[in-house]
């Protein structure tokens, strides 16, 4: 099983927070993938497992734990992406 | 992700996301034309990953986006190996990866408002794909 952390400081009703999450289970439907899905608020981001999302809604509640965050997927070669 | 590439990547030790209105180095501002919730076709660059992805070099997506590179700042979406791997039709860089990495990509729009159940969008299916590799 792969851990996929987003961050993510939208509302769980926000249509942008709805979409991304939809987003990602589609995929993951589609590819039949075993994948478990965290959202982390950039204040309390816990464990980063294999990927990273670094998800809409700026400015982050903490954005200098969102940018170490990015600095250690990048160093780390951790799958990532931002929209 | 631009701001920890010009602080971490190109020693811009003061760079700043003007949306925080810190002072230092702004490298992210706002667009002088709004593109929340709109439209825009993006056009991909030959040889991106985001083109082998797509398996096309325009798509049209939505965003929701106000704020973007500043133009001052464009050449570090070009270095310290970054590349832009799409732009909108006023050439404002729209998309970045990074060469060498085994999935890092960012965008200036919002791809997954047109993912659907039965046509899941191909850069988070790229990214799930990558995930569990």
């Amino acid at each position: 099983m792969s851990v996929i952390s987003v961050l993510m400081d939208l509302p769980v009703d926000a249509p942008a927070y709805r979409s991304t999450i939809n987003a990602l289970d589609h995929s993951i439907a589609a590819l039949d993938a075993r994948v478990s899905v965290i959202v982390y608020r950039t204040n309390e981001i816990g464990a980063l497992g294999e990927a990273v999302v670094i998800g809409p809604g700026s400015p982050y509640r903490d954005p200098a734990a969102a940018e170490s965050v990015i600095e250690a997927a990048r160093a780390r070669g951790l799958p990532l992406v931002g929209t | 992700m631009l701001v920890e590439h010009a602080r971490n990547v190109m020693g811009i030790g003061d760079a700043v996301h003007a949306e925080y209105g810190l002072s230092g180095t702004p490298v992210v501002t706002l667009l002088s034309c709004s593109l929340a919730e709109s439209q825009i076709d993006i056009t991909i660059s030959p040889n991106s990953r985001l083109a082998e992805i797509h398996g096309a070099l325009v798509v049209t997506e939505q965003t929701n986006c106000n704020y973007g590179l500043e133009p001052s700042f464009a050449h570090i979406a070009f270095t310290g190996g970054l590349t832009v791997s799409a732009v909108d039709n006023t050439g404002e860089v729209r998309a970045v990866e990074r060469a060498g990495h085994r999935f890092f990509v960012a965008t200036l729009y919002q791809p997954q408002r047109t993912s659907r159940r039965d046509a899941p969008h191909p850069l988070w299916t790229a990214f799930v794909r990558a995930a569990t590799a």
